[in-house]
């Protein structure tokens, strides 16, 4: 049996689900500590996507091309959108917070329209991407693009981060304690609002990195955060809302099934992923580990 | 969950409701007397979205359930309309007066089918759920159309579909829009005026209380998920021979967002809120269009401004107008 | 006189915490008696035990020689069994009359109709009952609006238009004035004494139970304590140290 075709949907898959992982778990964080669904989470993924590569357009010209530029590009991206999600939450979200669902799910639903406009209106309807020059090595049969390593090394390491963060870190502590009981949390006297800012910004400054980092694997292109998007809602309720292993493993699940689905049934394969969301929102409204909570 | 912005039924209260109607119906009789077919084009569109807007408040509005799949029952309904109307097409691309209905009629039950189908899980959940859920199932069936190449067409869509030669004519084509719109406008009305209706209003309310008063909730709820989603399939099937062509992209979720944003903008809490959401928004449409392409910013930035300024959409706003020119005549606060 | 309900070994536990133990109870037709204990006696569960919406892990509720046992809310309340919550549990965008008259079609098995016109059916009944619970001059007004005691008289209204054999009150006078609630709880007499109709409510006030109750059992822990004329509870020495010795009233 030839198995080239396998490996390459394998790293593909595992790409894929890391993406979706950064994207998923600032979106289930934010979902989880303020009750909001961020819509616009793919979109301002999207829009880094944009910006890194600006950025590293600028500095080529400025030092010199080098692929070694990507890292101050994706770290100035991720700061930039980091404060770009600090500033939404402060200026817009927060409006929402008393308001009832469909309200908030119109906010961030505008801000899709808003922010994929912008970026059709400052980077044109051209696909964006990076060519590091890296040539594919050669291993099982095929060749693999090494730049998925550096993705899945990415992925891992952001989720062990995470959950080191969530954890260990008082900071971290307070952000698990406001996702099952905020009044609890503003109790003992810590300031919620600043909480919801910066998980706001850590949110979207996960999208943000993410961005960046997919940038040189696949063009950045109008649109896709559509899709983008659903994929993440679909990861994020298979997980369970709030649950960070959850999302973790619905990303593996959601990234890979899609890969492999490609092989069988190419134009069917999101089928596949809503398949499993109905039959996870059947069987446990709450996701595989996500805990029943709220609603 | 936080308080109401909108007190559901104020038309009503207000006894506005029969004149606000009735005088909106004169205007769409009068649409074909402006020069030009453009606008009587642009109210087609207004009547058949606005259809679909107020088949989408029967669940978010009445029953508290915000879908963010209606648009597969939209989808659904123009394809199995699209379908028919393909089959019974002569060899030489044109279809009978009688075949031309008898595929508008295709529309409906078969969305009132798959929202039986869907509907039957749908209810078992509540808000983000509920929500969630009807998005998985309404991609699902996206993807299903858009992969599905040998039935549907795939990502191609049907195209061709020519309505009888009367019904080319576009002042003719409104007024069939006008009338059957109207029509399921009477139904509506009546369904939400029924006890039916406040049955819905109450499973909105208090879906606990309702099940210690004797309601069935779920199946309460699934009747009203099939009244919605065969209100949706009619103005489907109205779609196809409007545009000439059906596409996948009918059943995705930025088409269901669409009815969303009109019932926001109109105000979910009456029948006729989501009907004059479709008038601003399609007309905005038209007009921004033809200034510039970046119509998705503009809608984007009214929506944004109606939420953070404009609660309740902007039927709540004449309400708080008329609230406060009340109590000042009354001499109360 | 028959017994219209009637309990036999109920049993409940959330995770590894009995909530109801071997719960015994039975109700006579025209009854009219209270279920008192501190807080987390398992009052409010055995309720919830008996209107469907927990399910028993063991046992078995009869109402009117039927098995009910954890059949659902709705079918119990098409039954006869009305309840009225702590907590107002109304239907806060809708009018008062509004309200109550979706409860007068659902009693009327009307909640299906679906092109009928609803301002025309169950008027008569709708006006009395708004009438009996004294919110006629309130009837346009949105109930989410209403004052607290309305609030309450409102959550009795809706009970009370399902026209129930057996009425449940969960903390009927919680919230309102002195005035208020010695208003409500005369109506639930006259109720009980004139229509036949069985009531069973809890309540904090002890003074309310002593004065409206002819029977009163106390829970403590989940199980019945102590069953019996007030003037029993209140000599039963056990009843005093479980309850009165917590709460002098």
């Amino acid at each position: 049996m030839d198995i080239g075709p396998y490996v390459l949907q394998l790293f593909s898959g595992l790409s894929r689900a890391m993406v979706l992982f950064l994207l998923s778990a600032g979106l289930s964080l934010i979902f989880g500590v303020m009750n909001i669904l961020n819509f616009a989470h793919a979109t301002l993924w999207l829009l880094s996507g944009y910006i890194t590569f600006s950025i590293f357009q600028f500095l080529g010209e400025q030092f010199g091309a080098s692929p070694l530029l990507l890292l101050p590009s994706i770290a100035w991206a991720t700061a930039l959108m980091a404060l770009i999600g600090f500033a939404l939450e402060r200026f817009l979200i927060r409006q929402t917070y008393e308001r009832e669902l469909p309200e908030q799910l119109l906010l961030t639903f505008a801000l899709v329209l808003i922010v994929g406009d912008l970026i059709k209106l400052i980077w044109g309807v051209e696909n964006r991407r990076i060519n590091l020059g890296v040539e594919p090595m050669e291993m099982l049969d095929t060749l693999v693009n090494p730049y998925h390593f550096v993705i899945v090394g990415t992925g891992v390491a952001v989720a062990a981060g995470l959950w080191f963060f969530l954890h260990r870190t008082r900071f971290g502590k307070i952000v698990r304690a406001a996702v099952y009981s905020r009044s609890m949390v503003s109790a003992l006297g810590i300031r919620i609002p600043m909480i919801y800012g910066l998980v706001f910004a850590a949110g979207v400054g996960l999208a943000g990195f993410a961005g960046g980092v997919f940038l040189p694997l696949l063009p950045m292109a109008l649109g896709v955060d559509h899709d983008v998007i659903v994929q993440c809602f679909a990861v994020v309720v298979i997980g369970g809302f709030g649950s960070m292993l959850g999302t973790f493993v619905a990303s593996l699940i959601v990234g890979v099934v899609y890969a492999f689905s490609i092989l069988f049934w190419p134009d069917g394969a999101l089928a596949m992923i809503f398949l499993i969301v109905i039959v996870v929102l059947i069987w446990r409204p709450w996701g595989l580990f996500g805990t029943e909570l709220r609603y | 969950m936080s308080a109401p912005e909108v007190q559901p039924g104020w038309l009503a209260r207000h006894g506005l409701a029969r004149p606000v109607a009735m005088a909106m119906l004169v205007l769409f009789l009068l649409v074909p007397l402006l020069p030009g077919e453009y606008w009587t084009q642009v109210s087609t569109e207004v009547l058949i979205l606005g259809l679909f807007a107020m088949s989408f408040n029967l669940l978010y509005g009445y029953m508290g359930q915000i879908s963010f799949g209606h648009a597969a029952f939209f989808g659904v309904g123009a394809y199995a309309s699209a379908m028919l109307f393909v089959r019974l097409k002569t060899a030489g691309g044109s279809i009978g007066m009688l075949d031309f209905f008898l595929s508008l009629l295709a529309g409906p039950p078969v969305a009132a089918f798959a929202a039986l189908v869907v509907g039957f899980f749908c209810v078992r959940l509540t808000g983000i759920y509920f929500a969630m859920l009807s998005l998985a199932f309404g991609e699902l069936l996206f993807y299903i159309v858009f992969s599905w190449y040998s039935f549907t067409k795939g990502d191609d869509g049907i195209q061709g579909l020519l309505p009888p030669l009367f019904f080319q004519d576009a002042v003719n084509y409104y007024y069939l829009t006008l009338a059957i719109v109207t029509l399921a406008f009477l139904v509506l009305w009546r369904i939400t005026e029924s006890p039916f209706g406040y049955i819905m209003r109450t499973l909105r309310d208090n879906q606990r209380r309702a099940a210690f008063l004797g309601i069935n909730v779920r199946l309460h709820m699934l009747i009203n998920f099939v009244i919605a989603g065969s209100f949706a399939g009619l103005a489907g099937a109205l779609w196809g021979p409007f545009s000439r062509s059906v596409n996948p992209g009918l059943l995705g979720w930025q088409e269901s967002g669409v009815a969303v944003f009109m019932t926001l903008i109109g105000g979910a809490g009456s029948l006729i809120g989501p009907l004059l959401g479709s008038v601003i928004y399609t007309l905005l449409q038209a007009v921004v269009k033809m200034y510039t392409v970046y119509w998705p910013l503009t809608i984007g930035t009214i929506i944004l401004l109606i939420v953070l300024f404009l609660p309740g959409g902007v039927l709540g706003l004449i309400e708080k107008r008329l609230k406060a020119r009340r109590s000042a005549g009354d001499g109360e606060t | 006189m028959a017994a219209i309900l009637e309990v036999t070994n109920l049993h409940k536990h959330f995770g590894g915490i009995h909530v109801t133990r071997h719960v015994n109870f039975s109700m006579h037709e025209g009854e009219q008696s209270a279920i008192i204990g501190p807080n987390g006696a398992g009052k409010s569960t055995f309720m919830n035990l008996l209107t469907g919406y927990h399910r028993c892990d063991a046992g078995k509720v009869v109402f009117e020689g039927r098995d009910i046992t954890n059949r659902s809310p709705h079918e119990i309340a098409r039954r006869g069994i009305s309840r009225a919550f702590q907590v107002s549990s109304i239907f806060v965008k809708m009018s008062v009359a509004e309200n109550v008259r979706s409860a007068v079609h659902a009693q009327m098995r009307r909640s299906f109709s679906i092109l009928g016109a609803a301002s025309r059916i169950g008027v008569e009944e709708t006006g009395r009952v708004l009438a009996l619970c004294g919110l006629e001059s309130k009837r346009d007004l949105i109930a989410g609006e209403l004052a607290q005691g309305d609030k309450k008289r409102l959550e009795l209204a809706i009970a009370l238009a399902g026209k129930p054999r057996l009425l449940f009150l969960d903390e009927p006078t919680a919230g309102m004035s002195i005035e208020e609630a010695r208003s409500t709880m005369e109506l639930v007499d006259r109720l009980n004494r004139e229509l036949g109709l069985t009531v069973l409510f809890t309540e904090h006030d002890m003074g309310i139970v002593f004065n409206h109750a002819r029977r009163l059992t106390l829970m403590h822990r989940g199980e019945i304590v102590v069953q019996g004329t007030p003037e029993e509870v209140r000599a039963n020495e056990i009843a005093q140290k479980v309850y009165l010795g917590e709460h002098h009233v």
